[in-house]
C-alpha cells in the first residue's frame, strides 16, 4: 500500500472505487453484494435484479461504489454504458451452470474486446459462486472453461465462493483492495517526483 | 467439439453428448418448465431402440444431464406439456400419446388415462366369434369367413381378426381358445397430438388437447374432465396438427393428411374450409405468424397464408428430416427451423435463409424454447441418438435478407426512369411514321460502307502493298521475316511455288533500299527451280548503318529473268536498329 493511502487511511478519508458487478442472471450477484454490506443493512429476500442497483459498503481502507448490473439477457447491453466508470470488475458464475458456461464466456470476452475496458488495466475479480450445490464445477474447471489463462494483460484472479454462508468473499475484496491501490500507488509516486 | 460447430457465429455449442441415446421425433418432444422455478426442461419421449417396451422412456433432462426418466406402456407417438388446472404453482402437466390412449403425467408421474372410444364392430365379424365362443364352428372356418368379410365388409375387421388372419394353422386353435371370451373391440390409434388454449391467450392458460386419430377424426379433448367436446371428420388421417387460438372464442386447426392434403378447420367445426393439395407428401408443418410453412417430400419448402394460398416456394439442397417453429417473442422474430439430410439445420425468416447450422449427423428432431435459463435454445437430437444443445446468441442480428447468393438486392430497386420530354415524343413519332425511309437509308450507307471497304481491299491487293502477297499471274507466294535486334538484322524470304505441279524457273530476288541506312551483303539473290508446294527460304543479312536510331522500308522484288516487271513486291518495314554499332 502506498503512503498515501495509509495517510489518507490514518486521517479517516476512504479512497472510492466504482466497481462493476457482472454475470448472467441468476448466478448471484445481488446476493453476493448484500453479504458484503454490513450486517444490519443487509436485505433478507432477494429478487432478480431490474436494471441495476447501486450499493455502497467500506473495508479497511477502501470504499466501494458497486454497479449492481441485472444479468437478464435483455439488460445485458446495459453494462457496456458503465464500463467507462469502472475502475474494478467483479464477474460472478453460476458454476452449477454448466449449460450456460459458454455464455458467460461469450459476455466475458464481449467484456474484455469492448474498447473502453481493452486497453485499461482493470482488476477482474471472478467469482465461481454457487460452491454449495451439490455437482458445481471447481474454480479451476471455471477458470478453464472461460479460458482465463488467455487474460494477459490485465491483474485477475479467481475464488471459490458461496454467497449463501458468504465463503470466499473476503479473500476476494482483499485481492480487490489490494489492486486498485497498487494501480493508485504508482500513480502517487509519479505525482511526487517532481517534488 | 469444434470440427462441426460450423455455423455461421451466432450460436453458443452449450452442450453435445453422442452418446445419449435419444430415439425420438419432433413430435415428441417439448420444453416445459415442470419445476415451476423458471428452469426449463426438457421432455422426451424415447421410442428406444427395438422393440421391446422396457426400453420405452419418458426422459426428462435439466441442464446437461437427465434428470429423471420413467417407462412408457407403449411406444409414443405424440408428446405435448400443457397447463390441465389453474393451480399454484404453475406446473404443466405432460401428456404423452400412444397407441389408442393418451397418458397424462402430473408432477411426472402418471396421472390420467385416456382411452379413445371404440369404433363400429362389423356385426357378420361379431357374430362369427359368437359362433366360435359357442364352439360352433372350428378354427379353420372362422379363418374362411373373416377371410371373406375382409374382402367385402364396409366396416374393416378389428385388430383381433387380423391378427387372427395372420397366423399359422397350427396357432389358430389356441389363439381362439386364448381370446374367444372376450369380446372384440375395434380401436383406432392416436397419429398426432397438439394443444389449443381453452379460453385464454395467455402463456399458462388451460389447454386442451387436441388429437388426430387413424381413423381420420380430430378428437378436441377438455383439460379437466377429459371429455371430447368436439370431434370432427377428416377425408384422410392425419399427420401433422397445427393449431391455433381458443376453443370458447375463436380458433384454427391445421392439418396435414396422409393424403398429401392440408386441411384448415375452424371454430364452426364440422367439415373442412379449406385445402391445400401439395405436389408431394408434407413432412412439416409449421405456423409462423399467421401464415404456415410445410416442408415436402420434393425438398420443397412453401409458405402458405391461412387461407391456403401458395405465397412463396424455395427449394431444399436436401430432403427435408423434420421442421419446428422458433419463436424468439422477446425480440419479435419468427423463423422456421429445417432440419436437412445433409446434416445441417436451416433457418428461414420466410422465404430467406437466415442461419446455417452444421450438425455432426442428421437430425430426428429439433425444438427450440425455454432452457435451463436461456430463452433462446436449440435442442435437435441426432440419428445417432446424440443431444445437441446451442444456445442463441444475444447479439445476433438476423438480416432480412437472403444470406444465399441470388439476385443482388439493387436488382429490385426502381430505377429512377426520367419523364417523356416533348423531344423524345415527338421522335418516336417520327420514327413510326418514316420506319421505312429511315431503314432504306439505313442500309444504302451500310452498303456504301461495304462498297468503300472492298474497294480499299482490291486496291490494296493490286499494289501489293503487304509484306505476305501472292502473285495473280504465277502461282507464287513469299513472306519475310526479319530477325535480329541490329544492328545486324537476318532477313528472310519464304517463298513458295502454289502451282499444282508446273515448276518455276529463273527467278530472281532484288531488293531497293536506302543506301545511307542500309548495307546489304548481297542485294541481287538468284533463287534455284522452284518445286510446287515446299517452301525455300532464302536469308540475306542486312546491316543497319545509322546510329539515329531510324528505320526505312526495304522493298523487296521476285523477278523473272526475261520480265521487267516485278513478280511479287513486297515492302518490309524494318524494325528499329537497337544494337550499338
Amino acid at each position: 500500500m502506498g503512503l498515501f493511502d495509509k495517510l489518507a487511511g490514518w486521517l479517516g478519508f476512504k479512497k472510492e472505487v466504482n466497481v462493476l458487478c457482472l454475470g448472467l442472471d441468476n448466478s448471484g450477484k445481488t446476493t453476493i453484494i448484500n453479504k458484503l454490506k454490513p450486517s444490519h443493512a443487509q436485505a433478507q429476500d432477494i429478487v432478480p435484479t431490474i436494471g441495476f442497483s447501486i450499493e455502497k459498503f467500506k473495508t479497511s481502507s477502501l470504499s466501494f461504489t458497486v454497479f449492481d448490473m441485472s444479468g437478464q439477457g435483455r439488460y445485458r447491453n446495459l453494462w457496456e454504458h458503465y464500463y467507462k466508470s469502472g475502475q474494478a470488475v467483479i464477474f460472478v458464475i453460476d458454476s452449477a451452470d454448466k449449460l450456460r458456461m459458454v455464455v458467460a464466456k461469450e459476455e466475458l470476452d464481449t467484456l474484455l474486446n469492448h474498447p473502453d475496458i481493452k486497453h485499461k488495466r482493470i482488476p477482474i475479480l471472478f467469482l465461481a459462486n454457487k460452491m454449495d450445490v451439490r455437482d458445481a464445477l471447481s474454480s479451476v474447471k471455471v477458470s478453464q472453461l472461460l479460458c482465463l489463462d488467455n487474460i494477459k494483460d490485465k491483474p485477475w484472479h479467481i475464488c471459490a465462493t458461496d454467497a449463501l454462508k458468504g465463503d470466499g468473499l473476503q479473500e476476494g475484496v482483499e485481492w480487490l483492495q489490494g489492486n486498485p491501490s497498487r494501480v493508485c500507488a504508482s500513480m502517487c509516486v509519479c505525482v511526487c517526483l517532481p517534488n | 467439439m469444434s470440427e462441426w460447430s460450423g455455423d455461421d457465429g451466432k450460436w453458443l455449442d452449450a452442450h453435445y453428448d453422442p452418446v445419449a441415446g435419444l430415439r425420438t421425433f419432433t413430435s415428441c418432444m417439448a420444453l416445459a418448465d415442470l419445476s415451476g422455478d423458471g428452469d426449463g426442461r426438457l421432455v422426451v419421449a424415447d421410442l428406444g431402440g427395438g422393440a421391446s417396451a422396457a426400453s420405452m422412456k419418458l426422459k426428462v433432462y435439466g441442464g446437461t444431464a437427465l434428470s429423471s426418466e420413467s417407462v412408457l406402456l407403449d411406444l409414443p407417438c405424440g408428446l405435448v406439456a400443457f397447463f390441465m388446472d389453474l393451480h399454484e404453482p404453475r406446473i404443466p402437466a405432460v401428456a404423452v400419446a400412444s397407441g389408442p390412449c393418451v397418458y397424462v403425467y402430473k408432477n411426472l408421474r402418471p396421472y390420467f388415462k385416456f382411452t379413445l372410444p371404440g369404433l363400429d364392430v362389423n356385426t357378420l365379424e361379431q357374430d362369427v366369434w359368437q359362433e366360435a365362443r359357442d364352439g360352433h364352428i372350428d378354427p379353420p372356418a372362422i379363418k374362411e369367413m373373416l377371410e371373406s368379410l375382409r374382402k367385402k365388409a364396409d366396416i374393416p375387421l378389428s385388430v383381433r381378426s387380423l391378427h387372427f388372419l395372420s397366423l399359422d394353422d397350427e396357432h389358430l386353435e389356441d389363439f381362439v381358445q386364448l381370446h374367444k371370451q372376450q369380446p372384440i373391440k375395434r380401436q383406432t390409434v392416436i397419429t398426432c397430438m397438439g394443444t389449443l388454449k381453452k379460453s385464454t391467450a395467455d402463456e399458462d392458460g388451460v389447454s386442451c388437447l387436441v388429437i388426430g386419430t387413424e381413423s381420420a377424426h380430430l378428437y378436441v379433448l377438455d383439460p379437466e374432465a377429459f371429455v371430447i367436446l368436439a370431434k370432427v371428420a377428416l377425408p384422410a388421417p392425419p399427420t401433422m396438427l397445427d393449431v391455433t387460438g381458443q376453443f370458447d372464442v375463436e380458433f384454427r386447426i391445421t392439418a396435414a393428411c396422409r393424403n398429401g392434403n392440408i386441411y384448415i378447420l375452424r371454430r364452426d367445426l364440422d367439415k373442412p374450409k379449406y385445402c391445400v393439395e401439395l405436389s408431394s407428401h408434407p413432412v412439416g408443418l409449421v405456423r409462423v405468424g399467421k401464415n404456415m410453412v410445410v416442408g415436402t417430400t420434393d425438398q420443397n419448402l412453401q409458405g402458405f397464408t391461412q387461407k391456403g394460398k401458395k405465397l412463396w416456394k424455395v427449394v431444399l439442397p436436401a430432403p427435408i428430416c423434420t421442421m419446428a417453429s422458433m419463436d424468439l417473442p422477446a425480440r419479435g422474430f419468427h423463423g422456421v427451423l429445417v432440419g436437412l439430410a445433409n446434416c445441417e439445420v436451416h433457418l428461414y425468416k420466410d422465404k430467406n435463409l437466415v442461419s446455417t447450422i452444421k450438425t455432426p449427423d442428421a437430425v430426428t428432431a429439433i425444438c427450440f424454447g425455454r432452457y435451463g435459463r436461456e430463452d433462446g435454445t436449440l435442442i435437435t437430437t441426432l440419428k445417432g441418438g446424440g443431444l445437441v444443445v446451442k444456445i442463441l446468441k444475444r447479439t445476433v442480428e438476423f438480416q432480412d435478407r437472403d444470406s444465399t447468393p441470388g439476385p443482388p438486392a439493387a436488382q429490385s430497386i426502381r430505377l429512377n426512369v426520367p419523364k417523356k420530354t416533348k423531344l423524345y415524343v415527338d421522335q418516336t413519332l417520327r420514327e413510326r411514321e418514316n420506319g421505312t425511309a429511315m431503314h432504306r437509308a439505313f442500309q444504302m450507307d451500310l452498303i456504301r460502307l461495304r462498297l468503300a471497304a472492298a474497294k480499299a481491299y482490291a486496291k490494296a491487293l493490286e499494289s501489293s502493298l503487304t509484306p505476305v502477297s501472292s502473285g495473280s499471274g504465277r502461282s507464287l507466294k513469299m513472306n519475310a521475316v526479319v530477325q535480329g535486334l541490329g544492328p545486324s538484322f537476318k532477313l528472310t524470304l519464304n517463298i513458295q511455288n502454289t502451282a499444282a505441279c508446273r515448276p518455276i524457273l529463273n527467278l530472281a530476288v532484288s531488293f531497293l533500299y536506302d543506301q545511307s541506312l542500309y548495307r546489304m551483303r548481297n542485294p541481287f539473290l538468284k533463287i534455284p527451280l522452284l518445286v510446287p508446294g515446299l517452301v525455300y527460304p532464302v536469308q540475306t543479312l542486312v546491316e543497319c548503318t545509322s546510329d539515329k536510331g531510324i528505320s526505312d522500308i526495304i522493298k523487296v522484288f521476285v523477278l523473272h529473268e526475261e520480265q521487267s516487271t516485278p513478280l511479287l513486291t513486297a515492302h518490309i518495314n524494318m524494325p528499329v536498329s537497337e544494337g550499338i554499332n
